[in-house]
């Protein structure tokens, strides 16, 4: 699997298109059951840039560790380029809601840790985890161990981790969550220049509905109880959008209204 | 394991109040002698224990003993925490080997460490092989126990990491299994040093009859001569050479491990 995958090269163009059919997914604990998914269907293009937000409970983390290969649906099945998801790959890289470093891997190591199973020199993988560093903005801080930084650098050492391997699919769980206006809006568009240069089709979840028609092809509103999807908005104005376009003022007040009622 | 980087002035700080208790013992002792209350016999008097120390160091029978001691803990640790350690990793990373191991050593654990002695007695001798594997017995169980089971705790999110990365099997085990286990793996090293130490003692003790029939060597003889020729001022000065060793060794295990999970949150 991970020798599909190589270190300097662009991945192949059509790659990470999604099919979710039919998915659900049931909780038990002790005597309590939790409808996490219920009936969710989606297919998204390769190269498309997906938000998914809703309130919390509704089940959008538990749907990027299925696309992730981490867990498995209870009914339903998942493909990705026409294969079901059936265990995690590098192809497809997550960024995980909590930034889970490894606390005994200081930040350049824990981004290193990624290109572990990749083919390639060590010097090229060296260089492509100082790129990463940079693009982060942690430069000077590759020494730095986990507890040293704070809850935005780690998350941005996370960013890095996830985007090394140039994954088709890149999964993103609330990545930008804990980071100030400016880099956040920075790194906002850094992920949409990845996207570019990439190709890579991009999931990401996030509770701000700014970022997520600022950044996405389609918005996926999810309610809960049990979680399932609730609209889909598709953003086709140009990039880049500002905040205060009509259109874009229009489709967030949408989306904001949904939100309220569910 | 919790606390770590106390700064130098609090450590400091720390070091006077633990010396409290002790000190004002010394004092009383002192302050007893003097007032003439330690003329019974089983309680000695301070300048009569100093005398024995400066005898003992001069004719170098304590530091000997102290010596014969500390190295056959040392060794019979060495053999006993290393042995425990590869034994733990094996039956935490490898479900089939803690399936045909585990009840085994689970049994065994039972055993106090005292109650080998006669089988090891009789499969060794009462020499230097059976001690120190009285000791390494002692200081194996430990270790084993906090590898295993710092190996079979590592958390499900680390491991997560693992698989979405693709590692394969051995840079899982060295790059998140035994780092996550380490915690355990070294409280199981400072326990099984505790152990091999009163195991130490134990065994000079009880097996050989010390320098009475000149088959034994080291402070847990010299302490069972002392007794034998009811010389409290040397029974004294034995225990209390146990005791600072002993806290020595633990404050030197402990620094090491500080030191080698700096990483973990304060
Ligand atoms: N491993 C699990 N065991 C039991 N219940 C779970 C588990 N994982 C998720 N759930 C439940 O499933 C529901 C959906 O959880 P999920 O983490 O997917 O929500 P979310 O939409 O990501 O929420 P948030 O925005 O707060 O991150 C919740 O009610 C949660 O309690
Ligand atoms: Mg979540």
């Amino acid at each position: 699997m991970a020798d599909a995958l190589t270190l300097s090269r662009p991945a192949a163009r059509d790659a990470g298109a999604v099919a979710i059919l039919g998915v659900s997914k049931t909780f038990h604990v002790e005597n309590r059951t939790v409808h996490a998914l219920d009936d969710v269907s989606l297919a998204i293009a390769s190269g498309e840039f997906i938000s998914i937000v809703g309130p919390s409970g509704c089940g959008k983390s538990t749907l990027l560790r299925f696309l992730a290969g981490l867990d498995r649906p209870d009914g339903g099945r998942i493909t990705v380029d026409g294969e079901v998801v059936d265990r995690p790959s590098l192809k497809r890289g997550i960024v995980f809601q909590d930034h889970r470093l490894l606390p005994w891997l200081n930040v350049e190591e824990n981004v290193a840790l990624s290109l572990r199973s990749l083919a390639g020199a060590p010097a090229d993988k060296k260089e492509r985890v100082q790129s990463l560093i940079d693009l982060v903005g942690l430069t000077g801080f590759e020494k730095a161990l986990p507890h040293e930084l704070s809850g935005g650098m780690s998350q941005r050492a996370a960013i890095a981790r996830g985007l090394a391997p140039r994954p088709p699919l890149l999964l993103l769980d609330e990545p930008l969550g804990a980071l100030d206006s400016l880099t956040r809006s920075y790194l906002q568009d850094e992920l949409l220049a990845i996207r570019e240069r990439e190709k890579s089709t991009v999931v990401m979840v996030t509770h701000d509905v700014e970022e997520a028609i600022y950044l996405s092809d389609r918005v996926v509103v999810m309610e809960p109880r049990p979680g399932r999807i609730a609209a889909i908005f598709d953003i086709t104005s140009r990039r880049p959008r500002h905040r205060d376009d009509p259109d874009f003022v229009a489709t967030r007040r949408k989306i904001t209204d949904l939100l309220a009622t569910r | 394991m919790a606390a770590t980087n106390f700064s130098a002035a609090s450590r400091s700080g720390i070091v006077a109040r633990a010396l409290v208790l002790p000190a004002a013992l010394l004092l009383l002792w002192v302050l007893l002698d003097a007032l003439g209350a330690l003329k019974g016999g089983i309680v000695v008097s301070p300048s009569q224990v100093f005398g024995t120390a400066y005898e003992g160091f001069a004719d170098g029978s304590l530091p000997g003993a102290a010596l014969a001691t500390l190295l056959r803990a040392l060794t019979g640790w060495a053999i006993g925490a290393l042995a425990g350690l590869v034994f733990g990793l094996i039956l935490g990373l490898s479900g089939i080997a803690r399936n045909l191991f585990d009840p085994s050593i689970s049994s065994l654990r039972q055993i106090a460490l005292f109650a080998w002695i006669p089988l090891l007695s009789a499969w060794l001798g009462n020499g230097e092989a059976m001690k120190i594997t009285l000791i390494a017995l002692g200081a194996f169980f430990p270790m084993a126990l906090g590898t295993q089971a710092g190996c079979q705790n590592v958390p499900a999110p680390f491991r997560e990491v693992g698989r979405v990365l693709e590692l394969d099997r051995r840079a899982t085990i060295t790059a998140i299994i035994v780092p996550a286990a380490l915690p355990s793996i070294l409280v199981g090293l400072e326990l099984s040093l505790n152990i091999a130490w009163l195991g130490t003692f134990g065994a000079e003790y009880l097996i050989g009859t010390g320098y009475i029939n000149g088959m034994g060597d080291g402070l847990g003889a010299y302490l069972a001569a002392a007794r034998e020729y009811a010389r409290m001022d040397q029974v004294l000065l034995g225990v209390l050479f146990l005791a600072l060793i002993g806290l020595g060794l633990d404050r030197l295990v402990l620094g090491f491990s500080r030191r080698l999970v700096s990483w973990r949150t304060p």
